[in-house]
């Protein structure tokens, strides 16, 4: 263990002490409740105006957070970082109004930033002389230094490679900027300007944060507000531990699932193992049995501040528990879900407690398998009432010269289908990042050599099941002059996984496509060349489908067919549904459709829970080979 | 010089509201304003209309020759989009675009781990009624495969023979060429000339097809209901009054004829709330505020504007309901917070008021026949903030069954709260929540919201609007005269307005500028023709070009207005100049002279001039303002409290709160620390005496 390892561990406190505390009033409770909201929102709006970086004002890549003086999330829009290893660094006796802390160190920031480009500012709330609270911001930026533009070297074996990593330092002193700190940070990056302009855009929107939580305190005092914030909290506690946890039965239930490759090694399954522990109003989460760390970019920093960060990542899906997707959507998280759920970490040297230096660019891979393998472990205990699987974000685009001999650099956050639920079908081709959003043809045309020749949904990528996968997409670019793509994928051998009897959905493809012959690529590709005229075809990921499929209604599936979502080949194989010609399009054939389910029942065994598609037997050899031979 | 007849001199506004239809008359000669209020009538519009024409001609003893105009602000296309059940539309695109409304955008709504639970909603068009016709153009309009014609008839038939009867077509880069989408519409006039049709590049000619999409498939689609509505006036009106000129409110803050909302009905889509914000800009102006907020507390909504150096803001990524329209409308942010808002208790035990609302069926505890849960109006009655009786004193309210259900609700609650201590927290909520909304709103423009004003109009705001201002730190609070009669008055306050555009990027090093003059001419010419088929003499038409502006290689463009004179480099130089400060503003930086710029839309807007109606002044009348006096709730406590009839009130009197004034359909609340002033035109502006705190 490194120095820097072992100060990380130190822990922050996290529970306030005493258990006297004022009783809440109802109204100040909902003013407080409705302005901190407010007070995230209006953070989010000012960066969203000032900053400049494309990830972050078009792909809405950046996140927002307050918290009290325990270092305790208070929002639930979305996840944050943690100030937790500010406070660790830099007591808070000692910071003064007018402070702000940078960082990014994947490592330093105990785990609650994910990849370097995530630079994120923190700054402390002040009442009467004394810090109440903290405001934090991070934004995807566009680059950090590091071996390839971007930052996020598909193929990195170290945390060297990845770019400039910041510890918690103070960018700003008593409101007086550092600048040494401003000129390292600055002459690490190929976008000077850019990211400057963007770390100003988020100290100045924290700070204008941090004036309006002060003023709450002005107005209620501390007593009143603190009290509103522990009701907060214990609100959301309590939704878990009354409203969602009673779903699950008291057991053990465990399961596992996989990253498909690392960018460095030879293709196999890395795998993420949790034994979820139900007692009463307690979950524990032990991830014991999880692979070791990868030698490549898809390490995740997870073990610290026990476990905090990774259960505000992946509790949340535990509101597809509610009575209603309506409830699931009131539903805020904050820190009161860490007072439910314990996490029990395996030794140092994981995929999720990896050592330093160990790249992590591409953790992104880990930490959403980790929501599925969430998902999947509880879909067990609740006999399937979970959705199924869904992959939503990957990477594509194409770089080269133009016709004009200029460089350009297209790249595309390509969304896919989610998965099936016991009330509907999964949604076709989304993105799980809400707001974001894809280019359109008629944008991608105008900047770039490319002409987009097909963008539609991909046909029988949605899983099947009573509960339909959303479907993926189709969508072919034709490069107009020789250039190269790449793409950096995952979900590309193993299907997203369907449940309670529904099938797995379509693994992502991307082939190009020339006049005699299609070469199919891999899901991590740094430049693979592509002549003019020829066609690159990306279909992305269908989602898990949920339930039976031969207890879909055939009206459903004939609409599917005619919809061109599903083939009439998958109708009859998949769905056991027979449809005729008529002068008018389709019809259901009702007899023989009665006759082929009967048939297809009798001939398949019983129903998994799970189902992991046809890639994952073949996986698994191969991944035993691998191991076996090194 | 001999005597002519009395030319006609009554204008009258017409805004037709779920409830009420509100009408305002103008006499161009005096001045003189006169309003009234009818039930709306919602089986058919076009009969509340008319009564409403009928009364005020009646109050003003005018027969209907000497009406010079109708100004009407419906929202028959807003609820044609939110309550009509969308059947019978079709949709034709590009070959290999099939599936662009299902893929939309690929955007999941706001609210992390929705893409799990939420449902994409149906799509305004099944699959099975979108066909692709062959024939593709690059972005300059060149063709790169020629149109199919055979395709084309093949989905006329097929709508045909489905009875589909309304169809939108939108192909790729239509906008820079519409030659594709013209031959679909004469194949579609040969096929199937019943059908509704409206054309991508006619409606919206800008990038972005599955924006365009979507927009030219709510104009198709509000084309028939907007048909039949404007037809039922046409007979309501009678013959005396159909000859009279007859303008439709617009969503961009214009009017135009019932013509030409026919050609693009979808301009009328959010026109609802429109008039309203250009009322109050005109009311902003008249008072000395330039830059407001304004805030219509309806009864189970709020809708906040802002205007700034007296004009509303547009903005053009708007939406209604779940379909994005993009032409220029009135920014206009709604919130779920009105009179009718119901207090009540959530699931996990905390107090909430609204979104859920009492409406006007049932309505609040306190009307006859009222609802079962405590509103906002039931806890300002409770606290004697507004009147014992509905509008006019017709209608008397029931203080105590509103006592009652607050009194229920408190029990229900930790604190011991007294009925009237709950009655003033759910206010408090209920002007924090307008307070946060208020700074979203600013924040996201880039504006300081203590340098503005705010204005409140509508039945239920002015009770509360004074202690928002004092929780934002506003300027003053502005009252207008009549102000549940703002949006009527608003649409005598509007000029013709006609928007034409068309996408056509350039670098800008390579802007061909006898390219851009030509369509900058083109477009004003059809301005030009639009406003003249109104009727509007030459004189009168003013046009101005404005052009949508990003850096290169972003996807965010700025809308700036553009010089007018000829279209050479000097022009060139001041748009790209005024796009750099453009930015400035809304963002806070620009690139000026380090980063090249990128021209992306052309616009046109053509402006017809109208004689704006004065705000009369206040007559002076002898003898001091009477007040009666009844108990209000302010700080913990009732307090004797002066009431003073609005109409009583004379220009230049002064007092310090706590003051309750009333009028015809709405209450102002002047709370402690505060001082009222009337203006010269009877406006009532509130400030605060010193740094106070809100009630």
């Amino acid at each position: 263990m490194n120095r820097f390892e072992r100060l990380s561990r130190t822990r922050t406190k996290r529970r306030p002490a005493g258990r006297s505390r004022p009783a809440v009033d109802p109204i100040v409770l909902q003013i407080v409740e409705g302005t901190l909201n407010s007070i995230e929102a209006e953070i989010e709006y000012a960066i969203e105006r000032t900053a400049r970086s494309p990830m972050i004002r078009e792909a809405h890549d950046y996140r927002v957070g307050l918290f009290d003086r325990h270092c305790r999330k208070l929002t639930g829009r979305s996840y944050s970082a943690m100030p937790n290893a500010v406070v660790r660094d830099f007591p808070p006796a000692t910071m003064r109004p007018g402070d702000v802390f940078l960082m990014n160190d994947t490592y330093l920031t105990e785990g609650s930033i994910g990849h370097l480009p995530d630079l994120c500012s923190t700054v402390p709330v002040f009442h009467r002389g004394d810090v109440v609270a903290y405001i934090q911001a991070f934004g995807h930026h566009d680059d950090i230094g590091g071996r390839v533009p971007g930052s996020m070297p598909g193929t990195a074996r170290s945390v060297f490679e990845e770019g400039l990593a910041v510890p918690p330092v103070k960018l700003y002193s008593a409101g007086v900027r550092n600048d040494a700190v401003f000129s390292i940070v600055t002459r690490n990056t190929r976008v000077p300007e850019m990211l400057a302009a963007d770390v100003d855009s988020e100290v100045q929107a924290c700070l204008m944060g941090a004036r309006r939580m002060a003023e709450l305190f002005d107005r209620f005092g501390q007593a009143a507000v603190e009290a509103c914030f522990q009701a907060i909290i214990e609100k959301c506690r309590d939704v878990f531990r009354h409203e969602l946890l009673p779903k699950i039965a008291d057991g053990e239930y465990a399961w596992e699932d996989y990253v498909e490759h690392d960018g460095v090694s030879a293709p196999r399954l890395h795998k993420l193992a949790l034994k979820m522990i139900k007692r009463r109003d307690r979950i524990v989460l032990d991830f014991t049995g999880t692979d070791p760390q990868s030698p490549g970019p898809i390490n995740w920093p997870a073990d610290y501040a026990d476990g905090a960060f990774l259960i505000k990542w992946i509790a949340p899906i535990l509101r597809n528990l509610a009575d209603t997707p309506e409830r699931a959507a009131e539903i805020h998280v904050n820190e009161g879900v860490c007072e439910v759920f314990e996490v029990k970490f395996p030794p140092k040297g994981t995929l999720i407690t990896p050592r330093w230096p160990a790249a992590t660019n591409a953790r992104s891979f880990v930490l959403l398998r980790a929501l599925g393998l969430l998902a999947g472990v509880v879909a067990q205990a609740v006999e399937g009432r979970m959705p199924a699987d869904q992959e939503t974000i990957r990477y594509t685009g194409f770089f080269g010269l133009d016709s004009t001999g200029k460089p350009f650099l297209s790249r595309e956050v390509l969304g896919g289908g989610s998965g099936g639920r016991y009330y509907a079908d999964g949604n076709d081709a989304i993105h799980i990042v809400p707001d974001s959003r894809n280019q359109p043809a008629e944008f991608t045309e105008t900047r770039f050599p490319l002409l987009v020749e097909n963008l539609a949904l991909r046909t029988d990528s949605g899983g099947a099941g009573r509960r339909r996968g959303g479907l993926g997409y189709d969508k072919h670019y034709r490069a107009l002059v020789d250039c190269r793509t790449i793409v950096t994928a995952d979900r590309v051998r193993l299907g997203c996984y369907g449940i309670a009897g529904g099938r797995a959905g379509a693994p992502f493809r991307v082939s190009i496509v020339g006049d005699s012959a299609t070469r199919e690529l891999d899901g991590l590709v740094d430049g693979a060349p592509v002549k003019a005229g020829e066609i690159v075809r990306v279909m992305t990921t269908g989602g898990g489908g949920w339930g039976d499929p031969l207890e879909r209604e055939p009206a459903l599936v004939l609409r599917d067919v005619t919809d061109g979502k599903v083939s009439a080949e998958a109708a009859r194989t998949e769905y056991g549904v027979v449809l005729i010609q008529t002068d008018d399009g389709r019809a259901i054939d009702d007899g023989k459709t009665t006759a082929l389910r009967a048939e297809l029942r009798a001939h398949r065994g019983a129903l998994p829970m799970i189902d992991r598609g046809p890639g994952y037997a073949a996986m698994m050899e191969q991944t035993k080979k691998v191991r076996w031979t090194g | 010089m001999a005597r002519t007849p009395r030319p006609p001199r009554l204008r009258i506004g017409i805004d037709t509201g779920g409830t009420f239809t509100d009408i305002v008359a103008v006499d161009a000669a005096s001045g003189a304003i006169r309003v009234t209020k009818v039930a709306s009538t919602p089986a058919n519009p076009a009969i509340g209309l008319k009564r409403g024409i009928d009364a005020i001609l009646n109050a003003a003893g005018a027969a209907p020759d000497a009406v010079a105009g109708l100004a009407h602000g419906t929202t028959v296309a807003t609820n044609a989009l939110l309550q009509g059940e969308i059947r019978s539309l079709g949709l034709i695109v590009t070959a290999g675009f099939r599936h662009i409304l299902e893929i939309a955008r690929q955007t999941v709504p706001v609210g992390y781990g929705n893409s799990y639970f939420w449902v994409k909603p149906e799509r305004i068009v099944p699959l099975g009624l979108v066909r692709e016709i062959g024939g593709r153009l690059d972005f300059h309009g060149q063709e790169l495969r020629p149109f199919d014609e055979e395709s084309a008839r093949a989905a006329a038939r097929f709508f045909r023979r489905r009875g589909v009867a309304a169809i939108a077509v939108c192909l790729i880069h239509a906008y820079a060429n519409p030659a594709h989408e013209r031959r679909v519409a004469e194949i579609m006039r040969e096929e199937y000339p019943d059908a509704a049709l409206s054309l991508s590049c006619e409606v919206l000619p800008e990038y972005r097809e599955y924006e365009r999409a979507v927009t030219t498939l709510v104009d198709v689609f509000v084309k028939p209901h907007m048909g039949r509505y404007l037809a039922r006036v046409h007979d309501e009106l009678g013959s005396a009054l159909r000859s009279k000129p007859f303008l439709v409110m617009q969503s961009n803050g214009g009017v135009a004829s019932a013509e030409q909302v026919m050609r693009r009905p979808i301009t009328t889509a959010l026109s609802g709330p429109a008039a309203g914000a250009l009322g109050s800009a005109v009311v902003a102006a008249v008072a000395g505020y330039p830059d407001v907020a304004t805030l219509d507390a309806g009864g189970t909504s709020t809708d906040i504007c802002l205007i700034e150096g007296g004009q509303p803001g547009l903005t053009n990524s708007g939406a209604v309901g779940p379909f994005p329209v993009r032409i220029p409308m009135i920014d206009i942010a709604t919130i779920g917070t009105g009179g009718g808002s119901i207090a009540w208790i959530g699931r996990e035990g905390g107090l909430k008021v609204g979104p859920r609302s009492a409406g006007a069926e049932p309505g609040p505890m306190c009307y006859p026949n009222g609802g079962d849960e405590p509103t906002i109006t039931d806890a300002n009655l409770v606290l004697g903030r507004i009147p014992p009786s509905l509008i006019g004193g017709g209608i008397a309210l029931d203080a105590e069954r509103a006592r009652a259900g607050l009194k229920a609700l408190a029990a229900r609650l930790p604190g011991a709260m007294s009925p009237e201590q709950l009655a003033h927290g759910i206010i408090d909520i209920a002007n924090w929540n307008q307070t946060n909304s208020i700074r979203q709103m600013t924040i996201q423009r880039g504006i300081d919201p203590r340098g503005f004003a705010l204005l409140s109009f509508g039945g239920a705001g002015p009770a509360q609007s004074s202690a928002v201002m004092d929780l934002i730190g506003m300027q003053a609070l502005i009252v207008p005269p009549n102000p549940g009669n703002l949006s009527a008055f608003g649409l005598l306050a509007v000029d013709w307005r006609t928007d034409h555009m068309v996408t056509k990027v350039m670098h800008e090093d390579a802007i061909d500028l006898t390219a851009l003059a030509t369509l900058y001419h083109g477009l004003e010419r059809e301005a030009a023709a639009t406003l003249r088929r109104d009727g509007i003499p030459t004189s009168r038409v003013r046009l101005v070009r404005e052009a949508d502006v990003r850096y290169a290689g972003q996807s965010m463009e700025v809308r700036v207005s553009a010089p007018g004179g000829p279209v050479d480099r000097k022009f060139l130089a001041g748009l790209i100049a005024a796009f750099h400060a453009a930015h400035l503003k809304t963002f806070g930086y620009n690139y000026s002279g380090a980063q090249k710029v990128e021209l992306v839309n052309v616009c046109v807007s053509g402006f017809g001039l109208i004689e704006r109606p004065r705000m009369p002044r206040l007559a002076r009348h002898a003898g001091k303002p009477r007040a009666r006096r009844r108990p209000v709730y302010f700080g913990g406590a009732f307090r004797d409290t002066p009431i003073y009839e609005r109409a009583t009130l004379p220009p230049g009197w002064k007092i310090a709160g706590a003051a309750v004034i009333e009028e015809f359909g709405s209450t102002t609340v002047v709370f402690p620390g505060q001082s009222l002033s009337v203006d010269p035109h009877g406006i009532l502006i509130i400030r605060r005496q010193s740094k106070g705190r809100d009630s």
